[in-house]
């Protein structure tokens, strides 16, 4: 019994070692990828792939989309047992998590070179949206900004200048009010304006989440910041953000340029309609509007309503390396020229027809952007931040976005919401510190 | 003795009952009838709430290369008022509660009404059923796009309707209370009610034709024979209908989720979508895992205390049990 089952072994050993040395005669190295990229941009991503498959004869680059959320869920659990992908995709809003808890290899300098990448490529803000205390982890692919859409023949009606109205609060302002029409005409700076009886507004302020990305490109224009430099308190209730939320405030309670209770499905709906002048949404919505039957509109970077710096809300979506048990040379080496192919200024162009910005300048400087809807939000593109670059994101951005909404539906004054919003958080990132070892 | 006894005898001296012999004589037997059940259950029922605890006793990350035991620490935050945890972990389970409350009777009331309406020999009850039925098929996203795209603020058709029709100002039903709540509830009712509805027709089929008929020669008005026969016979079927829904209602998830995203201000937030922020937003797998397990504690003791109660009105039923 025993030496047929030694026998079997045998058997077995021998055929896998054959078969094993097939697969390294071949000299062909197969990676895995995984990438949430399951939308109208996954063709695309696709497409990426089969050319880099066909370019490289010795690897073979493995694909699986999995919606972003069911990622978070597993990525922890495959590496914890080794059977993590070689590269995979991490957004700015769980990236410096998941490094923090010790998910994803450093790239270090040598790696970086052995993969052609230049991080002075990209857009500094950008690729440091993949950095954590001074290390790299995370190579830029996808990249995506808060930007204002606009009624072109309402502004032309109006005789608004998008560069002016953008350029300062007060201009901001004076062009919202132009735009905000009641039924007879008149505009919510005139005496007998009629609130309840709008027929056009200036724009629509949309909760939680968008409102949380307006509030933190206000914050920062102001110099304000998310958490102070270690990282460890929230200080989003500082004067500069009691400012910019109170700003949001009283353009909704106050001059009556937006009204209450905007949803963001609500603030979409309007735009399309031609009910509203102006939109507030991600560069992910301009499919949307360029379908939109009658509907003249054009881009414009958010306006300038700080005091300080000019600064919009992104995200981003960042090539990483999870960790293995054990690093296999080869397979590494495979997975970095993946990444350094994928994120060349080539391969970023193609990728921006899924609705992308460029994550480079170089790629910006494209001839074929010159008709692009996009084109004039370019040259603000070094000036976009994440809600990023520590390990508690989810906990701040929540507590943040909960108290932009409850002083936007007009329950708490911006400076009691603030405070309320930064006390859940300091107690949330008192909590995740402790998990993080 | 006759001869099938002896034979009988004989054959059991003769042949040795074997462990995985399905026989009246192998004491075995009722288990091994157990075992595929029970093999599922252990795996996908006994072990994770065995893991769930585990979980809740430590410090828990996948990630981490230690897991140190804290014992009680995170059902201790539970009872500490000035936790987080506390804080939010009470306050959406009053809004489950809360949601449980309101929409239990309306899915059990609304089931039988519609039940008994189908259940009456009207032309087309047939496709009148099917519509009432239809719902159901949807997954709980399509189900809250439609209500959130239905019920919108500002696009929603309802508001477009009242605005532009009526002339009446529109309802804030994704941002105001208690407006948010009768979104969901309105989502639920028109998603979920056929279902009961369905158990309700079955059960009322069930009913010999012969009471109402002996009821009527006595003559008996319709609602005598609706609280005399037909409601203290589906007594049964609402024992189950009503413990069903409620342990249902208590897993509100989706609906908040996609219709008002659990606000305004966290009022529409149910424990379980608390419990997956902690969770997986939060990363805090244990704290969420010590909720999980209050709650499945809390569920456990309503299914128990509703069994009780509902379970001694059971006309035919408690009375066939003989004891």
């Amino acid at each position: 019994m025993l030496t047929r089952l030694t026998r079997l072994v045998v058997l077995v050993v021998a055929l896998t070692l054959t078969l094993a040395s097939g697969v390294v005669a071949a000299d062909k190295v197969t990676i895995e990828y995984w990438h949430g990229f399951t939308g109208p941009d996954r063709p695309l991503m696709e497409q990426l792939i089969a050319k880099f498959n066909e370019t490289h004869p010795d690897i073979e680059v493995k694909a699986q989309a999995i919606p972003w959320g069911t990622m978070w869920q597993q990525i922890p659990a495959a590496v914890a047992a080794g059977k993590a992908p070689d590269v995979a995709v991490a957004n700015e809003d769980v990236i410096t998590g998941f490094i923090a808890r010790g998910a994803f290899a450093e790239l270090t300098p040598d790696m970086l070179a052995t993969a052609g990448i230049d991080k002075n490529r990209f857009y500094a803000s950008l690729w440091n949206t993949g950095s954590y205390k001074g290390k790299d982890y995370g190579v830029p692919v996808h990249s995506v900004a808060l930007v204002l859409y606009y009624n072109t023949d309402m502004f032309k009606k109006a005789g608004v200048d998008i560069n002016k109205a953008m350029s300062s609060r007060e201009e901001f302002l004076k062009a919202m009010q132009k735009l905000t029409i009641d039924k007879n005409g008149k505009h919510p700076n005139e005496p007998g304006f009629d609130l309840n009886n709008v027929e056009q507004w200036g724009t629509m302020l949309p909760l939680p989440w968008m409102g949380g990305c307006i509030f933190y490109s206000f914050l920062l224009q102001n110099g304000g910041r998310l958490v102070d430099d270690d990282a460890t308190k929230a200080v989003f209730n500082s004067p500069e953000g009691v400012d910019a939320l109170q700003f949001l405030v009283d353009l909704i309670y106050k001059y009556h340029v937006s009204p209450a209770n905007v949803t963001e499905d609500g603030s979409i709906a309007g735009f399309r309609q031609g009910k509203v002048a102006t939109n507030f949404n991600g560069v992910w919505r301009v499919n949307d509007y360029l379908n939109q039957e009658g509907l003249n509109f054009a881009v414009a970077p958010i306006p300038k309503v700080g005091g300080k710096t000019y600064a919009t809300w992104g995200g981003s979506s960042h090539l990483v390396i999870p960790k293995a048990r054990q690093v296999d040379k080869k397979r590494q080496e495979a997975a970095l020229k993946f990444i350094g192919w994928i994120t060349q200024p080539q391969q970023n162009l193609f990728w921006t027809g899924a609705g992308g910005l460029p994550t480079q300048p170089v790629v910006a400087q494209d001839k074929s952007f010159d008709n692009s809807p996009m084109k004039p939000v370019f040259a603000s593109l070094g000036n976009v931040f994440a809600t990023a670059g520590f390990p508690w994101v989810s906990q701040v951005r929540g507590a943040m976005d909960e108290a932009v909404s409850s002083a936007m539906l007009g329950k708490k004054s911006p400076k009691q919401a603030l405070d309320d919003g930064v006390k859940l958080a300091d107690q949330q990132i008192a909590d995740a510190m402790k998990n993080i070892r | 003795m006759d001869r099938a006894t002896r034979n009988r005898g004989w054959e059991r001296n003769e042949r040795r009952p074997r462990v995985f012999q399905f026989s009246e004589s192998n004491p075995l037997s009722p288990y091994l009838f157990l075992i595929p059940h029970a093999a599922l259950f252990l795996l996908f029922t006994v072990y994770p709430i065995g893991f769930g605890v585990y979980v809740s006793l430590h410090r828990w990350d996948v990630l981490a290369s230690t897991q140190p035991f804290v014992g009680l620490e995170f059902y201790r935050r539970l009872l500490d008022p000035n936790t987080v945890q506390f804080q939010f972990f009470w306050k959406t389970l009053l809004n489950t509660l809360l949601f449980v409350a309101v929409s239990v009777p309306l899915l059990v009331g609304g089931a039988l009404s519609l039940a008994l309406l189908v259940n009456r020999p009207i032309s087309g009850r047939g496709f009148f059923r099917a519509v009432f039925f239809a719902p159901n098929i949807f997954a709980v996203s399509v189900v809250g796009l439609v209500w959130r795209w239905v019920l919108d603020n500002q696009a929603g058709l309802v508001n477009i309707v009242l605005d532009e029709y009526l002339g009446v100002r529109p309802i804030n039903f994704i941002t105001e209370q208690p407006w948010a709540w009768l979104s969901i509830i309105l989502a639920t009712l028109w998603w979920t009610v056929g279902f009961n509805m369905v158990i309700y027709l079955a059960a009322l089929q069930g009913i010999p034709k012969t009471y109402y008929e002996a009821a009527e020669l006595d003559g008996a008005s319709t609602w005598a024979k609706f609280s005399h026969i037909t409601w203290p016979l589906l007594s049964p079927t609402t024992v189950f209908v009503v413990i069903t829904t409620v342990i249902a209602s208590f897993q509100l998830f989706g609906q908040s989720l996609i219709i008002t995203g659990g606000g305004p201000s966290r009022s529409t937030q149910s424990v379980i979508m608390y419990i997956t922020e902690e969770g997986f937003s939060n990363f805090q797998f244990s704290s969420a895992a010590a909720m999980a397990m209050v709650l499945g504690l809390i569920m456990m003791l309503f299914t128990v205390v509703q069994f009780r109660a509902l379970a001694r009105d059971i006309g035919m039923g408690a009375k066939g049990d003989a004891r």
